[in-house]
């Protein structure tokens, strides 16, 4: 009881810093999950990832996957909500607050700030994940790939995915 | 539940388009919102949109409603991970979508670092965050708590400017 109470008070901290949403957060969850509490290893933090990704849905399934390893179904529902709960109490006020701010100027400043600051943590985030899951030059170049084909074309990130999966199963990964 | 490579355009389409619940300015600004709140971006927006309708208990269902079938999905594929997770080719499989996942992340913040280029002081904060986090291997608290003060002094400058 006391490893789901570690989860649920862990995991709502990090809401509430998660600037960029969760995949700016991906790599403080590593760390947390495989090398400081090791709920899980880096192989299976891998993997759930991988299933995030796959799955329809909000991107934070990997937290709910975590939380469901350590804990079943009452997990899975722990990890989410308390991922969850901190930011949406947190923007049911802000937003009133900001739509109501008369100062025009203050507001696209707070705006501004937080999209450079998400930008950053996002990139690192990308950076440190590809670290530690790509263990192949094959599986940078899929990343590499991935970025040019979204970047640079309209593509439904589905196809990608679809594409990886192939690969993969070929074992060329 | 339809959404496959994150919930976001469908979103818009639904609720802007289709049942034009919202016009597309507000859809745009309660999204700026959203994105600067720390936490699950689409759930933030759940929450807002929610709350927008039809109050506090409106902000609770959109964000129920976005999240239990997912949820459902998920431990369903977790239970089949389970039984077949020592298969090479699910192993592989596994390997590729992951790769692919990184790179989408990567391109996600690539994406909405073009917008940056307008006004270029503004890098600085990037560049420094990534250094925080990259290098120096800082946790996601020390580098907000780090970087928000110049990220708000730059902001208020382009405001301004």
């Amino acid at each position: 009881m006391s490893l789901l109470l570690g989860l649920f008070l862990k995991l709502s901290a990090f809401s509430l810093i998660a600037f960029g949403g969760i995949n700016a957060l991906l790599p403080s969850l590593l760390n947390l999950s495989v090398y400081q509490e090791h709920w899980v290893d880096l192989q299976t933090f891998a993997d759930y990832f991988a299933i995030a990704q796959a799955a329809p849905g909000p991107n934070f399934m990997t937290v709910t996957l975590i939380g469901w390893h350590i804990g079943g179904v009452l997990g899975a529902l722990l990890a989410t909500f308390a991922i969850a709960w901190p930011s949406s109490i947190l923007v049911y006020y802000v937003q009133r607050l900001i739509l109501g701010m008369s100062n025009e100027g203050k507001k696209k400043a707070i705006q501004y700030a937080a999209a450079a600051l998400a930008i950053g943590l996002v990139l690192s985030s990308a950076w440190q994940i590809a670290l530690q899951i790509n263990h192949s030059y094959a599986a940078y170049g899929l990343t590499l790939l991935t970025i040019c084909l979204t970047v640079f074309t309209r593509w439904h990130p589905l196809y990608l995915i679809a594409l990886g999966a192939a690969l993969g199963m070929m074992g060329l990964i | 539940m339809s959404g496959f490579g994150g919930v976001l355009p469908w979103a818009r389409r639904t609720l802007v388009e289709q049942d034009k619940v919202l016009s597309s300015e507000e859809f745009s600004a309660i999204l700026g919102i959203c994105q600067i709140v720390p936490g699950p971006n689409i759930l933030n927006l759940a929450v807002c949109i929610g709350s927008r309708l039809c109050g506090a208990k409106g902000a609770f269902a959109a964000a129920l409603g976005l999240t239990i079938g997912p949820i459902c999905i998920v431990m369903l594929l977790a239970v089949l991970y389970q039984h077949y997770s020592n298969l090479e080719s699910v192993q592989g499989l596994l390997r590729g979508i992951s790769a692919v996942g990184v790179g989408l992340i990567a391109s996600t913040g690539i994406k909405m670092l073009r917008d940056e280029f307008r006004y270029p002081v503004m890098l600085l904060v990037v560049v420094i965050t990534v250094i925080a986090a990259s290098y120096f291997h800082l946790g996601l608290g020390w580098v907000v708590l780090i970087v928000s003060p110049m990220a708000l002094f730059l902001g208020f400058k382009k405001a301004h400017k």
